[in-house]
């Protein structure tokens, strides 16, 4: 059912444009075990040398969907990201496109020559000159010896490394091998550019060299296909993109909107989804010990409930206590930890800490911590909560969890920050006269 | 556009002519291809060796050594050989040599270019054929050897040496079968290469190599099975006395190398993208 809401957005703004990339309804199967893998695979080829139908389209034991019903379509000059986490099946789909492995249902249709970026340096040899390499390295690459020899100079000029290219490549810093790979698979300019996770090499400035050819190149034409688990560098080269789950296809379209589907998913995957609202059981007399949390959420400014809060968006985390006395000097505390990431502390905040002291009346009181803005990114979160007086607690609530969503983009973010964009004129073009 | 292809999940059998003409294709993609290959891996080969190009001709020099040692001190017995014994072991050495080489030759080099191969999708004909123009290399080198073992020993040469290349190529042909028929196994099971060692070692001794060809016992009826006996046997008489002892063996494994090498070659195309796959990138 994706499938066939890929085709149209993905070719009605370019069917003018010849297709380079068919890719329809492929599947494919790998199995985790290695000796059975192992197995499976001479299984695979006595079966094709005898001339019998594999049956491709069924698992066999220990088998899995790498890549399940995927189909899209890139047109020449297209560049089409491909988002998804680690095991998303990203690699896969490009060494299928590449022609290096088969699909196990459906077919790829490929017009023109396609260069993986996916082997920098594919083929070097430590022991050689970079010249020797570069010859063996584009060779591979499927480009004949008059013309390496007409691009040779490009490529030791692209990669810099000018005085080191008589030196064997094993004394190559791994910036320098980097380079060389990377200058010789895009001078071998090809039709489709499949790009791997290798845009992070080098240097800035060498990583600003390689976005400048890569858009070259774009603009000759070629069509690329980039392949990132870190949606920020597919946002700066790719208008569309395609987001892989587990080998499914989740979506397809607009770079942003499939980034933000990600980024969502990524928070959300692995956590039940939080509730955004703890309601506690009253505490008998005996056991209070003078004010007791009964109920945590974040609400709106409204004062409605928010079952999750949103990232810049105003928020007030609403904490409710039933006080059995009157007391002065409160302080409201909250630890609140990341559980999407690396479990850190990510605020503590506390009234005290802000010289605030809050002064409570016995009966039922809300206690506010406002925010103007909501800074925390998307993700799952667990509040600490406690309130006291000076060391005394009054009530501790260990873990409240809850999401905050996003309506921006928040890629490669720390914390929302609040801002607003500006030109400020400082004189005309026109030159003062003298 | 250049061109256009189409990867399906279907075995390329199913569609012969289509086979063939990419073999075809491919084959000639890959000279180029194949010849920097061999270029790459003999400078290789001989840049980190102090020795370099000796190593071709060091082990035929210690074999003959050694074996003319065990000979003279009557350990054991060769029987009467068609040259004087030292040059009859260091030129079977050499023919034999460049037969394992051919051998191992495709086996270890589709398993260094796992990582190229896992990656980058290229004619995968050029790295065997590298590797056969690699083992023509380094029998050139020993062919150096060969003419001055010739020269010292004053060893009479029949015009049939001009033919000798013939039987040189049977022989390193079959054993590139032998290597390519094994090599997609080689990548996936390590079993395959450990096996080789052994194997060849063992084959060594059912070739008469460091003895004439025997005619009886068991020995002569394994030695008369040995597909390798014929070739090896037939360059060595070219080359020598002119005087062809197994010629229609020679023919008969000779016409199952053609054939088989086509089979061999089809195999290897249909089994690498399941090899590939198999290993990761």
């Amino acid at each position: 059912m994706t499938v066939t809401n890929v085709e149209p957005t993905m070719s009605a703004s370019a069917d003018d444009r010849e297709t380079v990339i068919a890719v329809d309804r492929i599947s494919k199967k790998f199995c985790r075990d290695l000796k059975q893998s192992l197995f499976y695979g001479v299984q695979d080829i006595a079966t094709d040398l005898t001339g019998r139908r594999r049956k491709s389209d069924r698992l066999r034991n220990g088998e899995f969907w790498a890549l399940k019903d995927i189909s899209f379509r890139v047109q020449r000059g297209d560049a089409l990201g491909l988002i998804g986490a680690n095991g998303a099946g990203k690699s896969t789909l490009l060494r299928i496109i590449s022609g290096l492995i088969k699909p196990d249902t459906g077919s790829v249709t490929i017009a023109g020559r396609v260069a993986p970026l996916i082997a920098l340096g594919a083929g070097f040899n430590p022991i050689l000159t970079g010249r020797e390499n570069i010859y063996a390295n584009m060779s591979i690459l499927g480009l004949p010896t008059r013309e390496i020899k007409r691009r040779f100079d490009q490529v030791i000029d692209f990669a810099e490394i000018w005085e080191a290219i008589d030196a064997p490549v094993q004394t190559y810093s791994s910036g320098m091998a980097a380079r060389l790979g990377f200058a010789c698979a895009v001078h071998v300019e090809p039709e489709i550019l499949l790009i791997d996770e290798v845009l992070s090499v080098g240097d800035i400035k060498f990583k600003m060299k390689c976005h400048q050819k890569l858009a070259k190149l774009r603009e000759q034409g070629t069509a690329f296909i980039l392949v990132s688990h870190n949606p920020h560098s597919v946002l700066n080269v790719c208008s569309e993109s395609i987001y892989l789950s587990k080998g499914q296809l989740i979506t397809a379209g607009k770079t942003e909107t499939v980034i933000r589907q990600y980024e969502q998913d990524l928070c959300l995957s692995g956590n039940e989804s939080a509730i955004g609202m703890m309601v506690l059981p009253a505490k008998s007399r005996s056991e209070s010990l003078g004010l007791d949390i009964t109920q945590i959420c974040f609400k709106d400014e409204q004062g409605n409930l928010l079952a999750a809060p949103m990232t810049g968006e105003p928020a007030i985390l609403s904490v409710e206590c039933w006080a059995h006395e009157s007391i002065v000097g409160a302080n409201l505390g909250a630890m609140i930890k990341s559980l999407s990431g690396e479990h850190d502390l990510v605020l503590y905040l506390t009234s005290a800490g802000d010289d605030q002291l809050l002064e409570v009346q016995p009966g039922v009181v809300e206690l506010q911590m406002q925010m103007p803005y909501c800074g925390l990114i998307p993700g799952v979160y667990s509040a600490k909560i406690y309130i006291r007086k000076g060391v005394y607690s009054f009530d501790i609530v260990e873990s409240f969890r809850f999401t905050v969503k996003s309506q921006c983009t928040t890629s490669r973010c720390q914390f929302y920050q609040p801002r607003t964009w500006n030109v400020v004129q400082k004189s005309d073009s026109t030159l003062p006269e003298i | 556009m250049p061109y256009r292809v189409v990867h399906t999940p279907e075995g390329m059998l199913r569609h012969p002519k289509q086979l063939f003409h990419a073999m075809w294709r491919d084959l000639l993609a890959a000279r180029e291809l194949a010849w920097r290959l061999m270029v790459r891996d003999i400078s290789a080969q001989y840049r980190q060796s102090f020795l370099g190009i000796f190593w071709a001709v060091i082990p035929p020099l210690v074999m003959a050594i050694g074996f003319t040692i065990a000979s003279d001190a009557q350990i054991f017995q060769p029987g009467v050989t068609d040259l004087p014994y030292p040059a009859y072991v260091m030129f079977s050495t050499s023919l034999w040599q460049t037969f394992v080489e051919a051998v191992n030759g495709p086996v270890q080099a589709v398993i260094l270019a796992k990582p190229m191969l896992a990656r980058v999708n290229f004619p995968r004909e050029a790295i065997i054929l590298a590797k056969v123009g690699e083992v023509g290399f380094n029998f050139a080198i020993k062919l150096l050897l060969i003419v001055a073992l010739f020269i010292y020993y004053k060893i009479a040469v029949s015009w049939t040496v001009i033919l000798a290349p013939v039987a040189l190529i049977h022989l390193i042909l079959f054993g590139t079968l032998v290597g390519t028929l094994l090599s997609p196994l080689g990548v996936l099971y390590q079993d395959i290469s450990r096996g080789l060692t052994m194997a060849t070692g063992f084959w060594l001794f059912l070739t008469p190599v460091v003895y004439p060809v025997p005619d009886q016992g068991l020995l002569g009826a394994l030695v008369k099975l040995n597909p390798v006996t014929p070739l090896l046997v037939t360059a060595r008489e070219l080359a020598t006395t002119g005087v062809l002892s197994l010629a229609p063996q020679f023919w008969i494994v000779s016409g199952i190398t053609f054939l088989g090498l086509l089979i061999t070659w089809v195999t290897f195309r249909l089994a690498m993208p399941y090899v590939i796959e198999r290993v990761s990138s």
